[in-house]
């Protein structure tokens, strides 16, 4: 019966993404290119001061600036009773507009409305606020004495915010005092933010039927529908959220600000539609930061590098709120993936939150939930263990990793990783870049009193949250989802609850369809982010979405094709049971000769459906059974100037594991971002705030972005070892260079600081602070 | 970020008249630099609006000063609060008023400034110029001013 040509498989195949010709011909369509009748501009009046009561708000002068159609405060909002918007997280609250106090510079105090974004502005530099300053609090150890009471709107009194453990901590202790070595480093992973190029922003509106239209760069379009709707009372079928095209989010344009609040309250109070876009500043100074852990690592070991014991205790830096974004069972989110790729037999980690006077925060920034800081401290501890030991970092990785006939393999804290195989990556990295050359070639240098260093990383992550019995957020289970609809001529469409941010979801959803049914991926299109259309899911952060969404898709196109086995059997004439799908068509059994294609079934299904359901369609809900692990073998190879500090990254090779691989070329340009984000990290980025309070990094100037002449030339691998629970065996990629790259550059720079006695260098490892630590080893060398 | 100057200002007029410049909110206003506009309230308060300009960070500013003398005569003491485009600037500032003698009187004057918001985040030596124009720009003034018989 079929004559059509013969259809390949879709999986595998590096095929050009389909949303580029939009993108690079500037054809996006992102939030600040909507535009709609009547409609104003929104401004924030943010505050200069760290902490301060506010002692008056006039806003009198604001209105008289042409132009200006009004102004809001917190009281105002707090009369709505709007004055408090729950975080994700789900155990605190943030202010939306200060109330009483101010507590982090920058903060929302008061939103000016007004014809046009220059008046806005001139609005809001107009209101006139007056603080009485009180004392700062910038850094967890001092919240910890709770000297500076910050949050006294909270029951508790005090600035902790949460103790959370896993493990066995008297069998940690006990194993680590028993151990023949032992390493103890406190490490820092310095607070850092997401900085997407399209700053947040939003359009809102109400139209003519009462119902809100909520424009908006979300990472999670439904739970921003729910959020609102339990924020603001708006019933949930009046509101509509749409995320159009969005420029980078990384973790970012997860949380629900108190702009979009502010936007929303505007449009509803004058009647006309509100856009509020906030600056690079806004952005960096305001918007959910990264990381900020400072973590005490001790590792315990035999002599001969078997470890015996890990013991992590971690003071965590969430500024004003406790706005984390975590899972509610899993305030510091997955940081039990702190034992990495290694047999420990017995761990402990713990993680106590404090409030600080610093923008709130603690975002998965291209990681899931705390991964990256867990990754960080797990490897570099591994290389100071084998510095104490006298190890090659290789050997001492080598030996203690989970070994691949012991998956699926249970941490010593709580996870049973999937699947891997950290000895065959690993080689494949070793013999990529020439380990055994390079280590001549350090000697040699070494003996000539030049610092060259090598830099590994092992890391194993946790993503793709996840099941439903541990994971939620504001108790909405983590789940995702996914509707296929073949039309009659066997294109079609895919609609999912993630949302792409950037990560070609477009081209790779098209592909895992096209891979199941045997259809042509370029008429597969892909709609995602208009709550309306898609069915429900949690969105795309902690690379979840090809874990959770991919595997939904999966799933729904498999329910498509038991459809079309019924229309299959109907053309054939044969019983359900005798056909068979295979070589991307049905056919009878036995009898490949009689086949129909999947493109006969769709017209099939609306011209000549037989007694059967006539449509080609299907809509899945998927509960992930567990996470999924991706790994890799990282290393990085660096020059150091002794007389100036610099560091050159000579060379860096990633050779990731992420299972199944949907479209390999996507894989190596979301490995290209990560690293680049990962070089950043490691050697430039830090908010960073003064005693005082004031954030010291508020624009592109002072937290840097590298260029193509700063960026290293990126060399990639990979090594396939599918998850064995998802349904095509992909873990995903999208986050594993940014979780394991940061340990693989430290990791080099002391490396070649290792013969002066260098142990551990802080990130960013800028050019001041190599410089200083050599002259400090040099003095200290001299002293002895 | 916290910065602190002093400096002394030799004026060529008595201490009667150096205390009446420095007790009159619009001459006092007036001595700030780059001043565009004075607003006097009371005897000791008054708002002023200057242009000032930190790195990136240019434009009006807009003050609010009060007045603190000791009731002696011998110090005039000052809060000043303000700020514009986002940032804050808080100061402090005091002046002994001595008489040296021959129609002449000394301002021993010490400062501190506080600076909050985008121009604590230009950086130190951007700022330190600003603040330590502002002060003592200000006293240069008062000086130049009594001294030129213009108060």
């Amino acid at each position: 019966m079929s004559t059509e040509t013969t259809v390949t498989g879709s999986l595998g195949v590096p095929m050009k993404r389909k949303e580029d010709p939009r993108f690079i011909q500037g054809k996006g369509n992102y939030v600040d290119d909507l535009s709609f009748p009547h409609m104003l501009y929104m401004a924030i009046v943010r505050s200069p001061y760290p902490h301060a009561e506010i002692t008056n708000i006039d806003t009198s002068e604001a209105l008289k600036v042409p132009g200006v159609v009004a102004v809001i405060t917190g009281k105002d909002l707090e009369a709505a009773g709007l004055g408090w918007l729950p975080t994700f997280h789900g155990k605190d609250k943030q202010m939306v507009l200060a109330i009483g106090k101010v507590l982090f510079q920058y903060q929302e105090v008061a939103a000016v409305f007004a014809e046009t974004r220059g008046a806005a502005a001139d609005g809001a530099e107009a209101v006139q606020v007056d603080y009485n300053p009180l004392p700062v609090v910038t850094d967890p150890f001092t919240a910890k004495t709770d000297e500076v009471l910050l949050r006294p709107d909270r029951e508790a009194k005090t600035n902790h915010i949460y103790h959370w453990e896993v493990g066995d901590k008297d069998r940690a202790e006990q194993a680590l005092e028993a151990s023949e070595k032992r390493i103890k480093q406190r490490m820092w992973f310095p607070r850092c933010h997401p900085a997407p190029l399209e700053p947040c922003g939003c359009v809102a509106f109400f139209d003519t039927m009462g119902r809100l239209q909520f424009h908006v760069t979300s990472q999670a379009p439904h739970v921003y529908r729910t959020a609102l709707a339990l924020v603001t009372g708006i019933p949930e079928d009046k509101i509509h959220v749409i995320s159009p095209d969005i420029g980078g989010g990384f973790g970012n344009k997860v949380p629900v600000y108190p702009g979009y609040v502010c936007a929303i309250v505007g449009a509803l109070k004058i009647g006309r539609p509100v856009k509020w876009i906030e600056s690079r500043t806004e952005n960096l100074t305001s918007t959910g930061f990264a990381r900020d852990y400072h973590m005490d690592v001790e590792i315990g070991a035999k002599a001969d590098g078997t470890v015996t014991a890990l013991k992590v205790s971690t003071a965590a830096d969430h500024g004003a709120f406790d706005a984390a974004a975590d899972p509610t069972k899993y305030p510091a989110g997955m940081f039990g993936i702190v034992t990495g790729s290694y047999t420990f037999p017995v761990a402990f980690a713990e993680v106590d939150a404090y409030f600080t006077n610093k923008a709130p925060g603690g975002v998965a920034y291209r990681c899931s939930f705390r991964v990256t800081e867990a990754s960080f401290a797990i490897e570099r501890g591994m290389d100071i263990l084998a510095d104490e030991l006298g190890m090659d970092p290789v050997e001492l990785r080598r030996k203690n990793f989970v070994r691949k006939e012991q998956f699926p393999f249970p941490s010593a804290l709580g996870f049973t990783y999937d699947s891997g195989d950290y000895h065959k990556t690993l080689d494949v990295a070793l013999e990529k870049i020439g380990y055994p050359a390079l280590l001549k070639e350090q000697a040699e240098k070494r003996a000539k009193g030049e610092l060259m260093g090598i830099g590994i990383s092992t890391f194993t992550e946790v993503v793709g949250a996840g099941p439903s019995k541990h994971f939620d957020i504001l108790g909405i289970k983590m789940f995702d989802s996914a509707e296929i609809r073949i039309h009659p001529t066997g294109a079609g469409i895919v609609r999912t609850g993630a949302k792409s941010q950037g990560q070609g979801h477009e081209t790779t959803w098209a592909q895992i369809v096209a891979e199941e049914l045997g259809l042509d991926p370029q008429h597969i299109m892909v709609e995602e982010g208009d709550t309306d259309t898609a069915p429900y899911g949690l969105g795309t952060y902690a690379s979840r979405s090809t874990p959770v969404a991919g595997a939904a898709i999966a799933m729904a196109a498999r329910r498509v094709r038991e459809r079309g086995r019924k229309i299959a059997a109907h053309l054939l004439e044969v019983g359900e049971g005798d056909v068979e799908w295979k070589d991307y068509k049905f056919q009878v059994k036995g009898v490949p000769s009689k086949s129909v294609t999947m493109k006969e079934v769709a017209f099939a299904a609306y011209t000549n459906p037989g007694q059967n359901e006539p449509g080609l369609e299907a809509t899945q809900y998927y509960d992930p059974p567990n996470m999924t692990f991706p790994n890799g073998a990282y290393i990085a190879v660096v020059d150091v100037d002794k007389e100036s500090g610099e560091v050159k990254v000579r060379r860096f090779l990633a050779v990731d594991d992420c299972g199944t691989i949907i479209n390999p070329m996507i894989v190596e340009g979301q490995v290209h971002g990560g690293l680049t984000e990962g070089f950043a990290i490691a050697f430039m980025q830090e908010i960073q705030y003064d005693k005082d309070g004031n954030n010291l990094n508020t624009n592109f100037t002072d937290y840097l972005v590298p260029t193509s002449l700063e960026t290293p030339h990126w060399e990639t691998a990979s090594t396939v070892t599918p998850s064995p629970h998802h349904p095509i065996g992909a873990k995903g990629v999208g986050e594993s260079p940014n979780v394991g790259s940061p340990a693989a550059f430290v990791n080099a720079v002391v490396d070649a600081l290792s013969p002066l006695g260098v142990r551990h260098i802080e990130m960013p490892v800028t050019r001041d602070k190599v410089w200083r630590a050599i002259r400090d080893a040099e003095a200290k060398r001299g002293q002895s | 970020m916290n910065l602190q100057y002093s400096g002394e200002e030799t004026i060529t007029a008595d201490k009667a008249t150096v205390w009446a410049f420095i007790n009159d909110p619009e001459k006092v206003g007036r001595c700030l630099p780059d001043v565009v506009d004075v607003t006097v309230h009371d005897p000791t308060h008054f708002d002023a609006i200057a242009q000032v300009g930190v790195g990136p960070v240019r434009g009006k500013f807009k003050f609010k000063f009060e007045l603190l003398p000791d009731a002696a005569g011998n110090r005039m003491d000052m809060k000043i609060t303000g700020g514009g485009f986002g940032s804050a600037i808080d100061l402090t500032a005091g002046a002994d008023v001595v008489d040296v003698g021959a129609g002449t009187t000394k301002l021993n004057w010490s400062g501190q400034a506080i600076a909050r918001g985008p121009v604590a985040a230009v950086g130190g030596r951007v700022l330190d110029a600003q603040a330590q124009k502002l002060i003592t720009q200000t006293f240069a003034n008062v000086r130049e001013r009594l001294s030129a018989g213009t108060g």
